[in-house]
This record gives structure tokens, sequence and C-alpha cells, in this order.
């Protein structure tokens, strides 16, 4: 027959086991995954999570971009993503689109592929409700595949 | 008196201070001619992180798993492959009954058929291309007309330079061959019951079009189902031609695995080929189309190749994403087995002015096997490819994007011999690279 003291330390160990998966699966939700890229223009903040990440070229994928302002998600916003290649003059393979808000501030864009090595320059114009009629703001990000 | 002669030519006319300068300049001149023509300047004994990367980036062993086509659920289906593998060497897919894919994409020539312009049941206009790692493509043909590789098995069986046959006679055949009917019912379900005519197909001659009005729509879809199955075996069996590892991707391995910056390691690559792969990164730009373990980036680029002579220039990819929007047998069409949401690059496809004259690039990989190149065969050989992207000549439709390169000789050479590093046998079990 074990020794009680033998049963409980084992009990003890494995419920010792149980709490720390158990934090470690709290930490790893809400450790929010670090954007992709991301870049701001005045208060609007704009961050790209690349549904291929690392994002490689000659994959076809999507991205999810995310823009918030002082206030908060920006939603409903009107968004056009445009990238190129300003060192070739040249643009992307793929012409991209927003289809979808996942949710408030969160767009699907749709149709992301990069063909060539180097420095990219994605040009995203945002335009809401209340800024009809004027410019749109512009977020540029540079970077480099 | 008269001066004796022997004394006059004793002694040697006196060179003007001008002509020594001459000869001065002329000898410079010669030794600058041969030192710009054979000698190369020594590069460095290191790669850089970034030239660390690009080359592993090339390695085949970046290469992933083939992805499955959601347009084509039996992609990798054994019964599809098997029907594929039998049909791609079948000479009765032909109305002469004397061609298959096999005489223009010959396993012994990397898929490809040496000559300039393809020779079906008569000439065509276009070199054929390499079919090895093509299933890792999003798209097909020269301009890109076609968005799977199932759906661009089958423009070739009807074109009338190419097999020339019609897709009831096809139906017909799969029918009639209780081998071919077995691979089929295995694969893609029952063969239709009613009596397939010969000779109708919608894009034949008059006879054959008529002869495809007089079939009820029923029959003209059971018939075009059958076609379109037919190019999702040839599909099949294409994806098993994959490129095997070559003498750069030994190199590649090797200098990752060491984690070593020097270029010259052991006797895997020579210092001509080691100089070639350094311009091929660097320099001389040609990996920033020709990217990727499968050498190329599947897109579409104008680098100012002249039609052949009495042709018109084409319009290329401009017309050929046009041409695949419309095409009943595209991702979005009742023949594809994908959701729409899956057609990603049809739906997504660019289609701006500055794709006029654009063609896709093709792999390199076993590229010293196919001449000749570019999508007419107008250049010859891998030394007049060189030259060609040195001058990057002015484009006759739209603008070339590459400019010139100012290489020297010994470098375009040295380019030309790191293209032979890139030549293997295929990673491909030998039993699919001749008739079954």
């Amino acid at each position: 027959m074990k020794s009680p003291s033998l049963l409980s330390s084992k009990i003890y160990a494995i419920c010792t086991l149980f709490v720390a998966a158990l934090l470690s699966l709290f930490a790893g939700i809400s450790a929010a995954k670090e954007a992709d890229l991301s870049g701001a223009t005045g208060s609007i903040s704009l961050e790209v999570f690349s549904r291929l990440s690392p994002i490689e070229i000659n994959t076809i994928h999507s991205w999810e971009i995310v823009l918030s302002d002082g206030n908060g998600p920006m939603s409903g916003a009107t968004l056009e993503i445009v990238g190129g290649m300003p060192e070739h003059n040249h643009g992307m393979p793929t012409q991209p689109q927003i289809t979808e808000e996942l949710a408030p501030g969160r767009y699907l864009l749709e149709g992301v592929r990069f063909h060539m090595p180097g420095l990219w320059r994605m040009t995203a114009s945002i335009s809401t409700a209340e800024t009809q009629g004027r410019p749109p703001s512009v977020v540029v990000i540079d970077f480099t595949l | 008196m008269t001066p004796s002669p022997t004394s006059s030519l004793s002694k040697p006319p006196r060179l003007s201070k001008f002509s020594k300068i001459g000869f001065a300049l002329g000898v410079i001149a010669s030794l600058g001619a041969l030192g710009w023509n054979y000698f190369s300047v020594p590069t460095s004994a290191q790669w850089s992180d970034e030239e660390r990367r690009l080359i592993a980036s090339l390695s085949l062993d970046q290469l992933p798993p083939l992805r499955a086509d959601p347009s084509n659920a039996k992609a990798d289906d054994p019964s599809a492959v098997a029907l594929g593998h039998a049909l791609y060497f079948d000479k009765r897919l032909s109305a002469n009954g004397a061609v298959a894919c096999a005489t223009c994409h010959k396993p012994e020539l990397m898929f490809t058929d040496g000559l300039k312009l393809a020779v079906g049941t008569s000439v065509g206009d276009r070199h054929t291309p390499s079919l090895v790692g093509l299933s890792y493509s999003p798209w097909f043909y020269w301009d890109g007309r076609k968005d799977s590789q199932w759906s661009q098995a089958l423009a070739p069986l009807e074109a009338k330079h190419e097999h020339a046959t019609t897709r009831s006679d096809l139906a017909l055949l799969i029918k009639s061959n209780a081998n071919y009917a077995a691979l089929y019912e295995a694969a893609f379900g029952s063969l239709p019951k009613f009596e397939i005519p010969a000779n109708s197909s919608p894009l034949g001659d008059d006879s054959e079009r008529a002869a495809w009005q007089s079939l009820s729509d029923e029959e003209q879809q059971s018939i075009s189902i059958i076609f379109a199955n037919i190019g999702k075996a040839l599909a099949a069996y294409q994806r098993k031609l994959v490129p095997g590892r070559a003498r750069f991707d030994d190199y590649a391995e090797r200098m990752l695995r060491d984690d070593s910056a020097k270029v010259s390691q052991g006797d895997l690559l020579s210092p001509a080929e080691l100089q070639g792969l350094r311009l091929f990164i660097g320099k001389a730009m040609c990996v920033t189309c020709h990217n990727g373990p499968l050498f190329t980036n599947h897109e579409f680029h104008n680098t100012g190749v002249l039609a052949n002579p009495g042709e018109l220039p084409s319009m290329a990819r401009y017309d050929g994403i046009r041409t695949a929007r419309l095409d009943p047998f595209n991702c979005l069409g009742e023949f594809s087995d994908a959701d729409n949401s899956e057609c990603i690059e049809l739906r997504f496809a660019r289609d701006t002015n500055d794709l006029v004259g654009a063609h896709k690039t093709p792999t390199l990989r076993n590229v010293d096997l196919t001449a000749p190149y570019m999508h007419g065969g107008q250049i010859a050989d891998l030394a007049a490819v060189m030259r060609h992207y040195n001058e990057a000549p002015t484009s006759m439709l739209s603008h070339n994007e590459a400019k010139p390169l100012g290489l020297r000789p010994p470098e375009l050479r040295a380019l030309e011999a790191f293209m032979h590093t890139l030549t293997a046998p295929l990673a491909t079990d030998s039993r699919w690279l001749k008739a079954p």
C-alpha cells in the first residue's frame, strides 16, 4: 500500500501541473499577436496582421488590417491599399481589395502577393463618413522582403 | 659621291614623338580591351548577410510541398494520376494520330522540344515551355491566359495547330477504351450512357460546330465534363514532375549548414560559377524575377524581347488576364471544383496597361537543357540571353522593365556558368518519365 504522504504529494504535483498548464494557456490567449507591419498618420494608426506570417514572396494571402484613432476602432471606414516597389517604379502583381469588415475597425484585405525581394511600399488611403469631401488620410508603410 | 645603301639601312628610322605616343596608347588600349574581355575582377571572399539570405531563398530546400488545387478535387487522386499518365503519352489524342502531349513536352528534354516553335499537327507561334515544377504556378501559358494546370491542358487538345481533336472524340476514346473507362470512373464517377458522337466541338470548324449544336444541352454538358476531367487527370500527372537537387542546392545547403560566410568552399562550385551567383543575386538583378526555389516569380514582365519576324508583337498578359476571366474552364466556372472564395488569384489579378507585352518568367532550373529561349524561341543560346539582358533593348510595345546592366564579357560568361549549376535529374520516379 502506498503511503498517504506519497499519494498526496503526487496529487499536489498533478494539481500544480494542471494550474501551470491553465495559466500558460491564458497567457497565450491574452498575449496579443504582434502586428506584422504598422504605420500611422495624425491620430490614425494602422496595423497589419498577415495571415501568412512571416510575409514571403510568391504566395498569395490575406491581411487583417486594424484601424484605430483617438476614439478607438475606426468602423465603417473606406480603405484603399496600393502596393509597389519605389526603387523599380512598378506595382504589385495583384490588385488587393478590402472585402469585409471582420469586426469593428478590423478589415480583411484579400489578394496580397509580392513577387520580388526588396523594398516594398504599401500606401493606405483612409476615409470615413465624417471626412467625406476632404482628401483621405494616407498611411505609408515601407518594408523589405 | 653617293651614300652607301647599307649604311642607310643599318640606321633604323627614327620614330617621331607623336608616333611613340600613338604606339604607347595602342598598347594600353589593347591591354585594356584584353582586360575588359577576359580578366575578372576578384570579388569579395565573403557573402554578406543579404547575399546569404537570397542564396537560401533560392535553394530547393525552401520549396514547400505542392499545395492542393481547390479547382481540381482529383489533383492527387491515384486513378486520376494513372489516367493522366497514360493520356499524356497517347497519340490518339490528336486528329492525325501523331501528336501526344509528350510530342512537344518531351521527358528527355526536361519536357520541352528543343525547337524554336512548337510543332503539333502544324507549326505554332510559341516556344514550348518546360512542365517541370509548373504545378506551383498560379498561371499558365506565356501570356497567363489559363488559371489552372487542368484548364491549360484542355486548350492544346482542340487547338488546330496542336492536337486538332475535338472534345467529343476525346470523350469517345475514354468511354470506348476499357482501361481508360475504368480509371476514369474510379476517379471521376460514372461515364454517361448516351452514345457520344464523333467530331463535335463548340470550338471546331463549321462541321464540328454544327455537330455540336445538334446535341442537347445535357449531352453537351456531359461531354464537356469528361473533357474537363481529362484536363484534371493530365494535371494530376504533371504534378509528379518536380526538379531535383542541383549542385547549386548542395552549395547553398553546405554554406548555410556550416554557417560560414566564406564564398569558396570545396569544389562544389567553380570560381566562375560563384562569381555568376554573386552577379545573379546582385548587380545583374536576375533574382528580381527569377526568385524562389524554382527561380521564377510566376509573374509577367516585358523584357524587350522582339517578336519573331513577320509577327506582330504580342499584347501578352494584358490580353491573357482578360481571356482567363472569360474562360468557361476557369476557377470560377461551372467545371471547377473550387468555391468562388478560393479563386483568389483570378479574382484579384492585376490587368493594368503595364502588362502589355509582358510574358511569363520561366524557371531557370535545367535551363541549359531547354534551349532555345523566350516565348517565341527568339534567342538561340544562353550566351545570347545574357547579352540580351545586358543590352536591355527598347521594347516594340510598351516599355522594357529591364535596364542595361553594363556587364563585361567575363561577367556574362560567369552568369552563364552559374546557369549550369541548376541542372539535375528530376526528383520524379522514372516510371513517370515514360509511357505506362
